[in-house]
C-alpha cells in the first residue's frame, strides 16, 4: 500500500463524512419526517455493524464463540451493567469458548 | 431527538470502556495492516489519516484475494459510507458553526454519534460527542502504537476474544435506543437485512442498505405517544 493510496483512501472516507454532515444533514433538516428518520439511522446502521462483526467471515455467515460473547453482552446491556463489564465479559466468554474448542 | 429517548450520561465508566475498546481495536487492526504493508510508519499514518478501521480492513481484504487497487479502494469507501449516514443523522442536532460542524463530520463514528445523539440539550450533544471522540482517539492511537511495536509479542489477538470487544461496545452504545420500540425495530430490521445481504452483496453494501431499518421503524409509534 503506497503513500498515495493511503491518502486517496483517506480522502474518500473524509469526503463521505463531510457530505453526510452538510448535504445529507441539509436534506434531513428540511423534511420533518426525515429528521425523525435521522434519529433512527444510528440504531439501524450500528446494529448492522454488530451483525457483521459477530457473524461474518468474509462473504459467509458463521456461528462461532463471538455469538456467545455477544449474547452475554446483550444480557448485561439489558441489565444496565457497566460498559467495562459488558466488553470484558464478551471478550472473556469468547476467549474461553475458543480455548475449550481448541 | 424525540421525547421518548433516554439520556446516556458519559461517565468515566463509559469513557474508560470506549477507550479500552479502541485500544484493542488499534492493536488488532495495526497488526493486520503491518503484516501487509510492511512499514511501521505507513501503518501509523494510515491509522491516523484514514481514521477508519473498517475501511483499511476492507481495502486489504480485497487486495488479499487478488482484487485490483480500484476495487479495493471502492470497498474501503463503501464500508465508510455508514459514517456519512451517521454524520447526516447527527447533523440536525448540532447548533454550531460551519467549521466546527466540519470537524464533527470528519470525526463521526458509531460510538460517538450513538452516544451524542441520545442527549437532549444541543450543547450536551456537542460536549458528549467530543468527550467520547477523545476517549476513542486516545485508545485508537495508543492501541495502534502497541500493535505496531509489540504486535509480535501479543500474537493472535483473537485468542483473547478481542474481536468480540468492538461489537459488545456498540451494543452497549445503542442499548438505550433498543429499549424504545422504534429503535428496536430499526435495529432488528437493519441487522436482519445486513445478515441476509452479507453472502450476496459487495462488501460494505449490506451496512448501507441497513438504513431501510430506520425507514421501517418510522411506522412504529413509540410506547405512550399520543395519537
Amino acid at each position: 500500500m503506497s503513500w498515495t493510496l493511503i491518502f486517496v483512501l483517506a480522502a474518500g472516507v473524509s469526503l463521505q463524512r463531510l457530505m453526510g454532515m452538510f448535504a445529507g444533514g441539509a436534506v434531513l433538516a428540511r423534511v420533518p419526517v426525515l429528521a425523525r428518520l435521522a434519529a433512527l439511522i444510528p440504531a439501524a446502521v450500528v446494529a448492522a455493524v454488530i451483525v457483521q462483526l459477530t457473524f461474518a467471515s468474509g462473504k459467509s455467515l458463521q456461528v462461532d464463540p463471538r455469538l456467545a460473547g455477544m449474547v452475554v453482552a446483550g444480557v448485561l446491556v439489558w441489565k444496565k451493567a457497566p460498559i467495562v463489564l459488558v466488553i470484558l465479559a464478551a471478550a472473556v466468554v469468547t476467549a474461553l469458548l475458543r480455548l475449550i474448542g481448541g | 431527538m424525540n421525547d421518548h429517548t433516554t439520556r446516556v450520561r458519559p461517565d468515566w465508566g463509559l469513557l474508560l470502556g470506549i477507550g479500552f475498546t479502541f485500544v484493542t481495536l488499534g492493536v488488532t487492526v495495526s497488526v493486520l495492516v503491518l503484516e501487509r504493508v510492511g512499514s511501521e510508519s505507513k501503518t501509523v499514518v494510515a491509522a491516523i489519516v484514514v481514521n477508519s478501521a473498517t475501511s483499511q480492513l476492507a481495502y486489504l481484504a480485497v487486495r488479499d484475494v487478488g482484487g485490483g487497487i480500484l476495487a479495493a479502494l471502492a470497498a474501503g469507501w463503501i464500508v465508510a459510507s455508514r459514517f456519512g449516514l451517521l454524520a447526516a443523522g447527527l447533523s440536525s442536532r448540532l447548533e454550531v458553526g460551519r467549521w466546527h460542524r466540519a470537524l464533527i463530520g470528519l470525526q463521526s463514528f458509531d460510538p460517538n454519534v450513538g452516544v451524542a445523539i441520545q442527549q437532549r440539550d444541543p450543547r450536551d450533544v456537542v460536549r458528549v460527542f467530543w468527550m467520547v471522540t477523545a476517549a476513542m482517539h486516545i485508545g485508537w492511537i495508543s492501541g495502534t502504537f502497541v500493535g505496531v511495536f509489540l504486535g509480535n509479542v501479543i500474537g493472535d489477538s483473537q485468542r483473547f476474544g478481542l474481536d468480540a470487544v468492538f461489537p459488545a461496545l456498540l451494543l452497549a452504545v445503542i442499548g438505550n435506543l433498543l429499549r424504545q420500540r422504534p429503535g428496536m425495530v430499526a435495529a432488528l430490521v437493519g441487522g436482519v437485512l445486513c445478515a441476509v445481504l452479507i453472502p450476496i452483496a459487495p462488501a460494505g453494501l449490506p451496512i448501507v442498505i441497513s438504513v431501510f431499518g430506520a425507514v421501517v421503524a418510522l411506522k412504529v409509534r413509540p410506547v405512550g405517544a399520543s395519537q
